[in-house]
């Protein structure tokens, strides 16, 4: 409401320009990792890269990370935390969006 | 005078009931709100081919959901036919090779597609939003599947004629669908990508009997998934205006 520019409105961003479009984020536990690889295989993005037996997030431009958590939840030794949602800008701009949070129950409202 | 006591007696016992409902409440999930917020979209699936009865109750999810004037607007088809499964995705990388070659202006030497795929993305800003743009890529290089192996898919078509928004109902049913195969510790997907092959060639609309008043309105894969894909995780929160007692409220 009232958070479009007439430019923000009109501009369709430039897809591989990090300032324009930005990926999601995770962030790996290498301590708790197993190395089973498992998240690689259930990213729907293609964004996590296995290695020297480990996984990592792909570098800016290759990574389309769109924090959708699958890695997250199928990860079993519960190595890997999302860090940031992805942000676009102009035509697509990310709006009405705040911080990470999991499932909250309200119980002591 | 005794009855009426006994009335009393209930209604106390059905109001401590609820009390006591809402009691934990505060400190457990319900079993339906788990599976909605465990639900994540599966990739990874299992060869086994998932029990007819099983699917056969998922589509009875389905058949009760809400809609629009209780119109029910929709048609369901059940492939577990490898060599369709298998020759729509074909279909669909095709068209998806093409796009790209046409539209992908992202590659070193090839800025010069940027104003005409500018165009297009304005012209089908849904369609071609970065995230599906970057899975056209992906889908026509083999990174990303698209019903990822899973040995069950629903095809969910429209009917054209629905009342008020028969797209939306198609979603309403298709999500009811979706909780009640996690209920049962399958996984599913939705794949929306399935589109092209109904929306760009005649041959899968012609194979399968897709004519008036249908149209293409989603899919869902369905299969036992590998590892433990469901699980609790991080999302963004919306700012929601909430209207009460003559202010306004921001809460999150």
């Amino acid at each position: 409401m009232g958070q479009f520019s007439f430019l923000e409105k009109i501009r369709i961003p430039t897809y591989n320009d990090p300032d324009q479009v930005e990926a999601g984020g995770v962030e790996f536990d290498y301590e708790k990792c197993s190395g089973c690889s498992i998240c690689v295989e259930a990213c729907p993005a293609d964004s996590i890269v296995f290695q020297d037996k480990k996984p990592y997030l792909k570098p800016t431009g290759e990574n389309e990370c769109i924090a959708c958590g699958d890695c997250v939840a199928i990860c079993p030794e519960g190595a890997i935390q999302v860090t940031k949602g992805y942000r676009y800008t102009g035509y697509f701009k990310t709006v009405d969006q705040g911080d990470l949070k999991p499932p909250r129950l309200f119980g002591d409202e | 005078m005794a009855q009426k006591a006994k009335a009393a007696v209930v209604a106390k016992s059905k109001k401590d009931a609820r009390a006591e409902a809402i009691e934990r409440l505060r400190t457990d999930w319900t079993e339906t709100e788990k599976v909605i917020l465990r639900r994540r979209s599966v990739r990874l699936y299992k060869k086994e081919q998932v029990p007819e009865f099983m699917v056969k109750r998922i589509l009875e999810a389905g058949r009760f959901a809400p809609s629009a004037g209780n119109c029910q607007p929709w048609k369901f088809i059940v492939l577990r036919e490898p060599e369709i499964i298998d020759g729509i995705t074909d279909t669909v990388v095709e068209i998806t090779k093409k796009f790209n070659a046409m539209l992908d202006y992202r590659k070193p030497g090839a800025s010069w597609r940027r104003p005409l795929a500018k165009t297009f993305i304005r012209l089908r800003h849904n369609d071609l939003h970065p995230v599906p743009f970057g899975a056209i890529g992906m889908i026509s290089e083999g990174r990303l599947g698209l019903w990822h192996g899973a040995p069950t898919v629903i095809l969910i078509f429209k009917d054209i004629r629905g009342v008020s928004s028969p797209e939306l109902d198609c979603g309403i049913a298709g999500q009811n669908m979706v909780l009640a195969a996690h209920s049962m510790g399958l996984g599913t997907c939705w794949v929306g990508f399935a589109k092209l092959a109904f929306q760009y060639t005649k041959k899968w609309k012609e194979r399968l009997n897709i004519e008036y008043p249908y149209s293409w309105a989603n899919s869902l894969a369905i299969g036992w998934p590998k590892g433990e894909p469901d699980g609790m995780v991080e999302r963004p929160v919306h700012p929601v205006d909430w209207y009460e007692n003559g202010t306004k409220t921001v809460c999150e």
